[in-house]
């Protein structure tokens, strides 16, 4: 060992020259700390041990060592934060201890945190961009491992007790604190002023670093499910980031894929589809791992928008996996059997949890049980509905009409075949019959606090007691001049329970009318379907008006285009039309148009608005 | 050092064996993977060299309305409301 010259003056002196050249390439490649290490770092590694073996002194020495490696400047300030960062870079390799992951994750992000001061400096920070995004995915790969195998550390926090401290502190998880130290390195690339800054420049020094540390914090936000401290991080790019067609294609496609996601679990449904869309579009053909992912986001952003996958798309060896997940939903929609529709989205279902583990379903859900009404309307409609005479092609014939009574019959009847099916596969549900309170549709139990209401009973004043005797008879409660005042055990606040309860006022839903129980049923219903519809008129997926008193949904102006096509126009179109106007995507800066000021870039076009309307060559 | 080489080796390598057991291979990991390479001409991205960018290939249907009074579904909900107009 003493024979061999050290290694870490031979270190020192190639770190100075690729800082003296600032090439941030070979810096970074000499920073190396992810295992496994070569023989020289591992010689690196002993010397440091034995030279400067871990203590308040060798620590100085080695700081002072680091000192010499940035050039002096007169006067003016100088790089301190790099030293720092060498310093601990040396004390990392030489104290770091794998046994314990914890200690390596903490040990690491204040590495790397240190190096993200460095890239501060307006003239030096650029040379450490490369390491800084070397550390970035080394840490995020040690956050991800860690958050997916949690045993891994457990013991360790369990030993330091930090599992059971203060509650009423929020827990920030190892994925979030990485993107919290990411996206410092982001806001640093993306506020450099060197050459021309905005919208109007370029990549250049550290705004080349802008849509990598913005992905890797996206993909960071994204694992630990803290989607919303995206938002201020798009904004910023929105005002100060050079367009992103500038930067390289893997870069856009990732950035393309994490903004539509984005948009779309916020509802922005249109700029999603097109930030997907772009994203595809633009995705290497033989990258079928990534295509698949934006295909597993721009498939449901299409079908909530009413345009459904084509066969030709679903035979893409990308789609593999997803062909029969999202072929069965439209059927669903097709098919108009909004049980069924909820029973494949249901808990139990393996196509829900499928789709939870996207983080679509409640989306999907959400969005187009809508459109499994249309489909079932339009059908009652084309059985049942009046389409207008066409003999009486002389202006007072009616217009074609559907009287919704026609409606709550096909649903009691879809109800009472899914009921049926369910007792022969042996399932029961514990769907009742009927019941006054809760929804018609739903077939899904009752709500536990609406549970024993249908009854004629009414609750005794004890059952009342048994079952809210928290709310009704408290610890205490504050007087109408807010004082506080203790209450006796089991006393009522409000006096007796049953002396003036009401069995209506529990039931938010309807009022029992003289017209007896049966009518009372159908009524029920009836306010429902009215419901739905309504939805479906002012959302344009249905076109025509409700007449209440008579219940029927009427389409007028259908004499030209016929019924069918009137009442029930088609929903991509109804939807493209409302929002095409607006193409924008919040997050996404595009070159200014051609004539504007300062169109320097303009050489290089490409197209990035990848949402055209289907069938326009 | 090469402790944490073993650790993520065996996290990395417990991984595998779930994800060989699903049938399909690209459900095995949800997480959007780096590029192998750093950038490419559009070209590259088209489907089979197409020239337009995959826009004259028929990806989405817009028209999906069902309208076949055979399937089984209309067939029933069909014959369900004749029997009740026919009842009134």
């Amino acid at each position: 060992m003493a024979s061999q010259p050290p290694i870490l003056d031979e270190f020192l002196g190639g770190i100075a020259v690729q800082i003296q050249n600032r090439d941030g390439a070979k810096l970074q490649d000499l920073l190396q700390i992810e295992p496994p290490l070569s023989e020289a770092y591992q010689r690196l590694i002993q010397e440091l041990r034995q030279r400067y073996p871990p203590g308040p002194q060798s620590d100085s020495d080695l700081l002072q060592r680091c000192e010499a490696l940035i050039p002096r400047t007169k006067g003016g300030s100088s790089w301190t934060a790099f030293p720092t960062f060498m310093k601990l870079y040396f004390t990392f390799l030489r104290d770091v201890n794998t046994d314990n992951l914890l200690d390596t994750y903490n040990q690491l992000k204040a590495l790397l945190n240190q190096c993200v001061l460095a890239l501060g400096d307006s003239q030096m920070g650029v040379v450490v961009l490369p390491t800084v995004l070397y550390l970035s995915k080394v840490l995020a790969k040690l956050a991800m491992g860690l958050d997916r195998r949690p045993e891994l550390i457990a013991h360790i926090l369990r030993m330091e007790g930090s599992m059971d401290n203060d509650e009423s502190i929020e827990k920030v998880t190892l994925v979030e604190q990485s993107a919290n130290v990411v996206r410092e390195a982001f806001i640093k690339c993306l506020t450099d002023r060197t050459g021309t800054p905005g919208p109007q420049g370029k990549p250049e020094g550290k705004r080349v670093g802008i849509y990598l540390m913005a992905n890797l914090c996206l993909k960071l936000l994204f694992q630990c499910g803290k989607l919303r401290n995206a938002e201020q991080m798009f904004a910023s790019i929105t005002a100060q980031s050079p367009p992103l067609a500038h930067f390289p294609a893997s870069q856009r496609v990732t950035y393309l894929y994490y903004l539509g996601r984005y948009l779309f679990s916020n509802n922005l449904f249109y700029p999603a589809l097109i930030a997907l869309q772009a994203a595809y579009d633009q995705c290497h053909r033989q990258a079928i791992s990534q295509r698949h992912l934006i295909l597993a986001y721009l498939i449901p952003c299409n079908i909530i928008m009413g345009r459904f996958p084509s066969r030709k798309l679903l035979q893409r060896p990308e789609a593999n996996g997803l062909t029969d997940k999202f072929e069965q939903l439209c059927r669903l929609i097709v098919r108009g059997d909004y049980i069924a529709f909820r029973e494949y989205l249901s808990p139990s279902s393996p196509a829900a949890e499928w789709f939870a583990r996207k983080g679509i379903l409640l989306t999907i859900r959400n969005r187009c049980e809508i459109m499994v009404w249309r489909s079932f309307c339009r059908k009652v409609f084309i059985h049942s509905g009046f389409h207008g005479d066409p003999q009486a092609q002389a202006q007072r014939g009616p217009p074609p009409y559907l009287y919704l009574e026609k409606l709550t019959v096909a649903t009691r009847w879809l109800q009472s075949q899914h009921r049926q099916a369910q007792l022969s596969n042996g399932v029961n549900h514990a769907t009742p019959d009927f019941h006054f309170y809760g929804s018609q549709v739903i077939p899904e139990p009752i709500d536990p606090d609406f549970k024993g209401l249908d009854g004629s009973e009414i609750p005794t004043a004890q059952q009342l007691l048994e079952k809210f005797g928290d709310y009704l008879a408290p610890d205490g409660f504050f007087d109408e001049g807010g004082h506080w005042h203790e209450n006796m055990p089991g006393r009522l606040i409000d006096g007796n329970p049953g002396a003036d309860y009401d069995a209506f006022e529990l039931d938010p839903y309807a009022e029992a009318t003289e017209d007896g129980p049966e009518a009372d049923k159908q009524s029920l219903l009836m306010d429902e379907v009215e419901s739905i519809l309504a939805s479906l008129l002012t959302q344009g997926l249905m076109r025509g008006y409700l007449t209440h008193r008579n219940p029927r949904f009427a389409i007028p102006g259908a004499r030209v285009r016929g019924a069918l096509p009137t009442g029930f126009p088609n929903i991509w179109e109804t939807i493209f039309a409302r929002e095409k106007d607006d193409d924008s995507v919040p997050g996404w800066v595009r070159p200014p148009p051609p004539g504007a000021l300062g169109a320097a870039g303009g050489g290089r076009v490409v197209n990035l608005s990848g949402a055209r309307p289907v069938g326009v060559q | 050092m090469s402790n944490s080489t073993q650790t993520q080796t065996k996290a990395d390598a417990s991984e595998q064996p779930q994800q060989q057991q699903k049938p399909q291979v690209l459900e095995e990991d949800d997480e959007f993977e780096d590029f192998p390479v750093e950038d490419w001409p559009q070209e590259e991205a088209e489907q089979n060299g197409s020239a337009a960018n995959g826009g004259n290939e028929h990806l989405w249907e817009e028209s999906w309305d069902d309208d076949d009074a055979a399937e089984d579904f209309s067939k029933q909900l069909r014959e369900e409301l004749k029997k009740v107009e026919a009842s009134h």
